[in-house]
């Protein structure tokens, strides 16, 4: 097949797993205040964690993917909210373990991450471009 | 002036354009004796082929002759085509496509689609180089 476009795969797929990242800080926000689960515990922190692939089918082609969404382990943050219907008998709340502006830095090193693999696709679009005209009078 | 009296013409100084080629020198020979309407069948069938066997690169089946070449070219891009259009159809009808893929799909149709453009200019080209030749 062509290869035209130099290291496409390698950025598409990192491209793919940053998005994911995305996807999964996201959800960490906007599950941040969710005291009662599915499971009737408190939302818990997802992390990602990449991983490198060798791809046989470009050479030498090292290609990023996700492999498992992990959990963050640490304990609940307890707020003192004795109205609430989640607080024990001592008027503690279990919040998730997420800190706001933890997820704020995943986000911005995410979407930075993002544009650097989008400069590179840019970049070598624009040398395969420059490259056939070559040809032109 | 139609081609069978320009070789009727034949002057005797262009003899030595066939030797080496039995075949074209027995062609001539006849157009100069004005007898090139009983050349035999045999002899026309050789002509219509190269006279020294095949030409180098233009080979036998199989062989990675500059048609097949022109041909998986043509066919590389026809399938990028193709696969760019299925996942771009595959985003707007809200498949598990993401953005980046359809758009990096398109733009790879784009570019080898240009580069068979230019592939074609070129050939156009000494094509037409070839047929303004003086000869």
């Amino acid at each position: 097949m062509l290869n035209l476009i130099p290291g496409i795969q390698s950025t598409s797929s990192a491209l793919n797993a940053e998005r994911i990242r995305m996807d999964v800080v996201s959800q960490n926000i906007s599950n941040a205040q969710v005291t009662k689960g599915p499971d009737g515990l408190p939302y818990k922190r997802q992390q990602v964690v990449f991983q490198t692939v060798l791809d046989s089918q470009i050479e030498g082609g090292a290609t990023v993917q996700i492999p498992t969404i992990t959990t963050d382990q640490r304990p609940p943050i307890l707020v003192y909210r004795p109205g609430h219907p989640d607080a024990d008998t001592r008027g503690m709340v279990a919040m998730p373990n997420i800190n706001i502006h933890e997820e704020m830095v995943d986000l911005i090193a995410s979407s930075r991450s993002f544009e650097a693999n989008l400069a590179v696709v840019k970049s070598a679009r624009s040398l395969a471009m420059q490259t056939l005209s070559i040809g032109k009078r | 002036m139609d081609p069978i009296s320009l070789i009727r013409q034949t002057p005797p100084g262009m003899q030595g354009i066939a030797a080496g080629n039995p075949a074209l020198q027995r062609a001539i020979d006849a157009a100069g004796q004005g007898t090139l309407d009983r050349i035999p069948e045999s002899v026309m069938q050789q002509l219509s082929r190269p006279a020294s066997g095949q030409i180098p690169g233009a080979g036998g089946p199989g062989a990675t002759s500059f048609e097949n070449v022109l041909g998986g070219l043509v066919k590389d891009v026809a399938a990028k085509q193709a696969q760019s259009s299925a996942t771009v159809n595959a985003l707007l009808a809200g498949g598990d496509v993401p953005l980046h893929q359809a758009m990096i799909a398109s733009e790879e149709a784009s570019v080898s689609f240009q580069l068979m453009v230019e592939v074609r200019n070129k050939l156009l080209e000494s094509y037409q180089e070839l047929m303004r030749m003086q000869v």
